[in-house]
């Protein structure tokens, strides 16, 4: 997939293709916000402003349709293709993002606590996100949009399993 | 030790001469005025020398009886196993804080407290969890003697999940102090140099200009400026402003730092310092999992550090955490190699990284020059030009010395890491600090064969990176600065990913 071996081992497994509607939706509401502005912009703003106007009439509208394009048609299907996850037996694995790719490990014996929550979208599309915390702000592990009863699945098991082995020691 | 005796112990309360101090400050009063304001609208101030006398006594009067009413509504008790306070005007409150729960203690003394002999405490209970430690995890007992302050404190600390070691540390009723590092008033020469203490005299000016403005013109006599028409006139106008400048941030710094100094005093650091607040702050050691030392660009200039401890659940750890607040280097090197082994040296990050640090730095510099160029071919309008060629010469040594600073070592049982120029922080942590790895590759790194890795922890910043490290060395690295666990991060070997492939294919 990506040129260059990655720097850390991938995690095992890749999220429901239902997730791939979501960020498709997701896609298409912010390609129409894009394109009602850029509408507006060559309806409101008068032609002969003169200064830069001339060419940012037709430089805009090339850069949002290229935006929308990449936005729509490419962006879901290789965020699908990115997002990972794994729980082993003592750690929580992710890969997220995109362009920049993030990979996140976190022990099992480190977890405080787990959440699950359903947004708006998700919830038409009947997903969930697990969300990991630790005792550090920023070892936030996310596991975006698993099917919702597998999502309550890995997080009662998480949590049962990091009151079993929790490390005091943070 | 004698005092647990059974039977209901009585509450304990603070001394009556604390509603002196509260007085004077109008610390209760204050909440009032809201509600005054709007009744000193209603009924107007008929103007007249008796009208203000009046005010003056009815408020002082007040802030009195609110003083009074509130010390005598307050009460604390620090049993075998947790602190209770108990407080409140009208409605009562309680608070109960398991002694397990307490992550500090720090005794202040405010000058009016000095004046009256009294001190406050400041009891430092994170709920723990991710959740920013907030004003509300800290339990505030205001007035009571240093002796009854120090009384207290020992016996919160020690009354915390340490009821077994008692026994046998029994015998020794004196704990052995240490000393970890003594303030030279010599040290405070460095503050010019710190960001921190600069931005002192700069408040005080502002706060003061906005006094000046606030004051009617009648009253100022008229100053006519010193005449800086001459270009000598400038220089010297400067050169006052300076030294003025350098002057303000060495008395910010002794205010602040006047006679510190840390001891270990069995299994807690004590930070004590401050010339007008004495301040009185307790690490738990156990707690520590590791620290950061700082030296910006300034600071290296004349060879100045300043140490940071990396506590876990620490309530404003920016001010608590400190250690060492300004001092040579290698005190302070030598005080980071006490609380947490020294991983060794710093291996220096790819050369791919110095690119990639110069590209960044310069980028701003290129943005500006190319919007130059532009208005310069269409509007003949240069100075933009030549400030972006400026700014772009300047981002390559600016590039250069971020690269420098990067680096990252493992030890046995700690691993370091160190970003920044202007700030340079070089973190030292246990490698049992660690709750997570996350590890970072943008598209760019990615080309470049570079990874950055944050170390999550549960104390300083919560993060500490490793920016643009080799991305074939970051596994191991993770293996090396932290637990088993870890291990999980190391990719699959070519071997391996073969035979996957292999059976997948087949």
């Amino acid at each position: 997939m990506t040129t260059a071996p990655s720097p850390v081992r991938e995690p095992a497994w890749s999220l429901p293709r239902s997730a791939i509607g979501l960020w498709l939706t997701e896609s298409l509401i912010t390609a129409a916000v894009t394109v009602a502005v850029v509408v507006a912009l060559l309806v409101w703003i008068p032609d002969d402003l003169g200064g830069p106007m001339p060419f940012l009439r037709w430089a805009v509208p090339i850069a949002a349709a290229l935006d929308v394009l990449v936005t729509v048609a490419v962006r879901p299907w290789f965020k699908h293709r990115v997002y990972r996850w794994e729980v082993t037996a003592d750690a929580v694995h992710t890969r997220t993002g995109w362009l920049s790719q993030t990979w996140t490990l976190v022990p099992v014996s480190r977890i405080q606590t787990v959440d699950v929550t359903r947004g708006l979208l998700q919830q038409v599309f009947g997903l969930a996100t697990v969300a990991v915390f630790t005792a550090s702000s920023q070892g936030t592990v996310r596991i975006w949009h698993l099917e919702h009863g597998m999502a309550q699945r890995v997080a009662d098991d998480l949590a049962a399993r990091a009151e079993r082995v929790r490390d005091q020691a943070t | 030790m004698t005092e647990q005796a059974t039977g209901p112990v009585p509450a304990r309360r603070t001394s009556p001469r604390i509603v002196l101090v509260h007085t004077a400050t109008f610390r209760q009063a204050r909440q009032l005025v809201p509600y005054a304001l709007p009744a000193l609208a209603a009924v107007g101030l008929g103007g007249g020398r008796w009208t203000v006398v009046g005010l003056v006594v009815a408020i002082t009067l007040v802030s009195l009886a609110t003083a009074v009413l509130s010390w005598w509504r307050f009460s604390y008790l620090d049993g075998p196993g947790a602190v209770v306070v108990t407080r409140g005007l009208l409605s009562r409150s309680v608070r109960t804080v398991p002694t397990d729960r307490v992550r500090g203690v720090e005794v202040e003394a405010p000058p009016l407290h000095r004046l009256v002999g009294l001190v406050r405490l400041r009891i430092d209970a994170a709920a723990g969890g991710s959740a920013g430690a907030g004003k509300d995890d800290e339990l505030l007992i205001d007035g009571v003697s240093p002796a009854e302050g120090d009384r207290l404190r020992t016996a919160v600390l020690s009354s915390r999940g340490r009821v077994v070691p008692e026994d046998a540390a029994a015998p020794v009723p004196e704990e052995v102090e240490e000393e970890f590092a003594r303030f030279d008033n010599r040290w405070l020469l460095y503050a010019p140099l710190v960001g921190g203490y600069l931005a002192v005299p700069l408040a005080a000016v502002g706060a003061l200009s906005r006094v000046v403005d606030e004051v009617p013109d009648g009253v100022l006599p008229d100053v006519d400026g010193p005449a800086i028409d001459s270009p000598g006139g400038v220089v010297g106008v400067v050169a006052v402003a300076l030294v003025l400048l350098a002057a303000g941030a060495v008395i910010g710094a002794a205010i602040v730092n006047w006679r510190f100094r840390l001891v270990r005093r069995g299994g807690s650091l004590v930070a004590v310092r401050g010339l007008l607040t004495r301040r009185h702050t307790e690490l738990e050691i156990d707690r520590i999992r590791g620290v950061a030392v700082a030296d910006g660009a300034g600071m290296r200039l004349v060879g100045a550090a300043r140490v940071t401890g990396l506590v876990t659940g620490l309530g404003d750890a920016q001010r608590r955490g400190q250690l060492l607040p300004l001092g040579p280097r290698a005190e302070a090197e030598e005080l980071a190699g006490r609380l947490v082994d020294d991983p060794g040296p710093l291996t220096r990050h790819p050369t791919a990284a110095r690119r990639r640090r110069i590209v960044r730095a310069t980028a701003a510099g290129l943005l500006v020059t190319a919007v130059g160029a532009v208005l310069t071919a269409t509007a003949g309008w240069w100075p933009l030009l030549v400030t972006g060629v400026v700014l772009t010469a300047l981002g390559v040594p600016l590039g250069r010395g971020r690269y420098a600073s990067l680096g990252h070592a493992t030890g046995p049982r700690s691993f370091a890491v160190r970003v920044g120029w202007l700030v340079r922080e070089r973190a030292v942590l246990e490698r049992r600090a660690v709750v997570g790895w996350q590890v970072k590759q943008s598209w760019f790194q990615r080309r470049a064969g570079l990874a950055s890795v944050v170390a999550c922890v549960g104390a300083g910043r919560g993060g500490y990176i490793a920016l643009d490290m080799a991305a074939d060395e970051v596994a191991a690295f993770t293996v090396a600065a932290s637990e088993p666990w870890a291990e999980q991060l190391v990719p699959l070997t070519p071997g391996e990913v073969e035979t996957n492939r292999s059976r997948t294919q087949a």
